[in-house]
């Protein structure tokens, strides 16, 4: 039984109009395609050409200016199935201003087809020019446009990777064309020239004289469809940390480490957290740094209390370890005579003249100074058991080079 | 008899990875995303746990792929930061007018423009209300503790199924970067949202609403009945109409619906002090400095009254109510403009309500113990 893909034969264009052509072509190659009705969805775009939708017997979305590509790419993602047919329809606006989700369809090679009804203008806002409008168009409504060349989007999606690409004129029976777009698997196109007597140009008759060349490029490659996955809980791969040890912490404690970017400033901070968290205690850890990772200051603030904790800013410190330059200038606002301050010894304080100045970096390297001088803190202050620390990086990858910062620093 | 040890697993984790584990869990199956500060951390965890992750070349296209997603039947989400939710304003008046449902993570930063990417603020309470062109509103929630990044999203994902509507999750860095220790067995189960289906006879009208407002959905490319979904005004059948009374009908019903289903999504904590005349309302990362001077003044035998807001666009009667009912009112938010109070009064601010905001900073639990002592 013949499938009629048309709810209507009346179409809501102007006569003469290009699309009325193009869209009866497309409810006869689908008729041809061997689609049920619900297994085509039509997505449509602003302009003359969204009109389509009540003409059509299938699924029909009707979105935003220029965004139907993407848009029609977000429902072939997820029916990722190649017995459905998604159709997205827009006009040369429409391509002109969503040519990027144009490019990256084909270049994704999205399981769809997409016409383009390109009759030259904007239809549906008074016949102003678009980035695909011919030269002579140009030269007849704003001269100095026509220095610059239209795009030819069949020769862009192509060379972006899509698998069929077309330019065919409005003209006639073009349905086979059309059908041959819409068998392809992978992502398809077809501009359509077409007439727009209102704005442009008067009959199909006038364009053939214009220079399209009709012209059907392909690539071939694999069509990959998206994969959905069944993913595993994020905290099936968290080790609990067991609380084997125990501190000597009154209330609070708030511990500010500041070094350079590349100095293992953050994964000591993670370790001294979770040495906190192993003697019983609330933890709180954040990380600030330049947004260029690779460089500057890194800072990490550390809170440990037995009691919940609530704000998790610092406002001073109580304990303030610093084996960089960069992150003693991030510091040194945020202690006073109070804070128990360990800086390397490389660091100029300014005025600040209270704390303890070690050579942490010339001893275990920049890398591990800020693990150093976390152990000497530790060891010397008895708040928290280095044992503690020691056991966070069981089983690291660098396991032997952290020990060794660490006896380094109870040593010192 | 040997008694049963309590169960535990603590670790350190962060707010990211609790956002992203329990949206999963309450059903959400596709994430797509464009990388913009702070946010990245959720992206990060996306790729791990979500069934379809696909990275976008830009926040319209995030949009747009989230939206024929939802057409088709998925439940997605995504994050981003006000430069790319600034992207995003178009597609969200379209998945809005759709009724299509999804969730995006609003991670704010300090604006205006791309401002400072790495410096916390909460200063898009405004342009979540001011999104949808005529005034209306999608329910728009905040997290404000650690746990909230736990409950929160889930509550967010099913009122955007339920209602058919997209949602906004404010947060900001330092509530979803802050790594703490956190024993996970204290989570509770969360339940998957059921999307529910047209299962009558045809002729089936994609935006004919039941009793509750709501159109009974149809993903497109189902084989039981054509469905037609459209942006631009439409009747019950989905069809464009100019307006007509049904068409207008249509769209005045978004902003009902919402309304109607407010207690249905509504969540705030309110922690009366007896006898206290002085009330701290705030949402977001603030609550947590809130909630430090709230002990420490309660500890000190002056307790003040806390109402913490989760749900802030529409706001909740009980919120108006209860401000209303104090002497003194203190509105506490990290941005400059006092985004929470100019949403509620506008301009007139009434004589027993106060505001206190920072901006590029946090808010200190010490500067807030000064503000509620400067009302006694």
């Amino acid at each position: 039984m013949q499938i009629d893909f048309l709810a209507k034969k009346k179409m809501p264009y102007c006569p003469g109009c290009g699309h009325h052509a193009s869209n009866l072509n497309l409810a006869k190659a689908l008729e041809k395609s061997g689609y049920n009705l619900l297994d085509v969805i039509i997505v449509s775009d602003i302009g003359c050409s969204g009109l389509i939708d009540e003409n059509m017997a299938c699924h029909t979305v009707h979105g935003l200016h220029g965004r139907v590509v993407a848009l029609a790419t977000g429902i072939a993602y997820a029916l990722a199935n190649k017995n459905k047919k998604v159709i997205a329809i827009q006009g040369d606006g429409g391509a002109t201003i969503g040519l990027q989700h144009l490019l990256v369809a084909a270049r994704r090679n999205v399981n769809m087809t997409l016409l383009v009804l390109n009759n030259n203008v904007y239809g549906m806002t008074g016949g102003q020019l678009s980035g695909l409008s011919n030269t002579s168009l140009k030269e007849k409504i704003l001269h100095d446009e026509a220095y610059y060349p239209p795009f030819d989007i069949t020769e862009m999606a192509y060379q972006s990777g899509a698998v069929y690409a077309s330019k065919i004129m409005a003209k006639g029976e073009f349905s086979d064309k059309l059908g041959e777009a819409i068998k392809t698997e992978g992502f398809s196109v077809v501009e359509i020239i077409g007439p727009c007597p209102a704005y442009a140009y008067n009959s199909i008759k006038e364009m053939m004289e214009l220079g399209y060349e009709e012209k059907v490029l392909t690539n071939t490659r694999p069509f990959v469809a998206p994969q959905f996955y069944e993913r595993s809980s994020l905290f099936d791969s968290k080790n609990a940390i067991e609380r084997q040890f125990s501190a000597k912490i009154s209330n609070k404690l708030s511990i500010l480490l500041g070094g350079s970017a590349g100095e293992g400033v953050q994964l000591a901070a993670d370790l001294l957290a979770q040495a906190g968290l192993s003697c019983g205690l609330n933890n709180t850890k954040k990380g600030e740094y330049p947004i260029t990772v690779g460089t500057g200051f890194s800072l990490a603030e550390v809170i440990m209390s037995n009691d919940p904790i609530y704000y998790t800013g610092i406002e001073k410190a109580d304990v303030a370890i610093v084996t960089s330059q960069d992150g003693w200038e991030m510091v040194k606002s945020r202690v006073n005579e109070f804070t128990k301050l360990f800086v390397d010894e490389t660091i100029d304080t300014g005025t600040v003249d209270y704390g303890v100045k070690l050579p942490f970096r010339e001893k275990v390297g920049r890398k591990s100074a800020v693990l150093c001088a976390i152990a000497y803190w530790m060891s010397h202050s008895g708040v928290v058991p280095v044992d503690a620390l020691v056991k966070t990086f069981a089983g690291h990858k660098h396991e032997e080079k952290l020990l060794e910062a660490v006896n380094t620093g109870i040593s010192m | 008899m040997v008694e049963e040890k309590e169960k535990t697993k603590w670790v350190m984790t962060d707010g990211s990875e609790l956002i992203i584990e329990s949206l999963v869990r309450a059903g959400a199956n596709a994430y797509v995303n464009y990388p913009i500060t702070p946010s990245n951390w959720l992206n990060a965890f996306a790729l791990k746990r979500f069934p379809f992750f696909m990275p976008a070349p830009d926040e319209i296209t995030t949009l747009q792929w989230l939206c024929g997603m939802a057409a088709a039947g998925k439940i997605p989400v995504t994050a981003t930061s006000f430069p790319g939710y600034a992207l995003m304003i178009e597609t969200m008046n379209e998945v809005y007018m759709m009724e299509l449902p999804m969730v995006i993570i609003l991670v704010q930063r300090l604006g205006p423009s791309t401002g400072s990417a790495t410096v916390g603020a909460e200063g898009d309470l405004l342009v979540m209300n001011g999104t949808i062109s005529g005034g209306f509103q999608f329910p728009v929630f905040s997290i404000s503790s650690f746990e909230d990044c736990w409950n929160i999203p889930p509550k967010a994902l099913k009122t955007a199924v339920e209602l058919r509507t997209p949602v906004v999750i404010l947060t900001s860095k330092e509530m979803i970067m802050t790594s703490r220790s956190f024993d996970l067995e204290k989570l509770h189960a969360v339940e998957p949202v059921k999307m529910k289906y047209f299962t009558g006879e045809a002729p089936y009208k994609p935006y004919k609403p039941n009793e509750d407002l709501i159109p009974e959905f149809l993903p497109v490319g189902n084989e039981q009945h054509q469905v037609r979904i459209n942006s631009s005004t439409h009747d019950h059948a989905g069809m464009i109409k100019k307006a007509t009374p049904e068409a207008i009908g249509n769209s005045l019903r978004l902003q009902e619906k919402i309304e109607k289903h407010i207690d249905s999504y509504s969540i705030y904590t309110f922690i009366e002090a007896p006898e206290s005349e002085t009330l701290i309302v705030t949402y977001g990362i603030t609550s947590e400095a809130c909630r430090e001077s709230v002990c420490r003044c309660g500890k000190s035998g002056k307790g003040v009254s806390l109402l913490i807001l989760n749900t802030l666009i529409p706001l909740p009667k009980f919120v108006i109510e209860t401000m209303n009912s104090y002497r003194n009112v203190i509105v506490i938010e990290e941005n400059s403009q006092a985004n929470l109070v100019r949403y509620i009064y506008g301009v007139n601010l009434p004589t027993n309500v106060k505001k206190m905001n920072a901006f590029g900073r946090m808010i200190t639990p010490s500067e807030i113990m000064k503000e509620i002592a400067s009302c006694r």
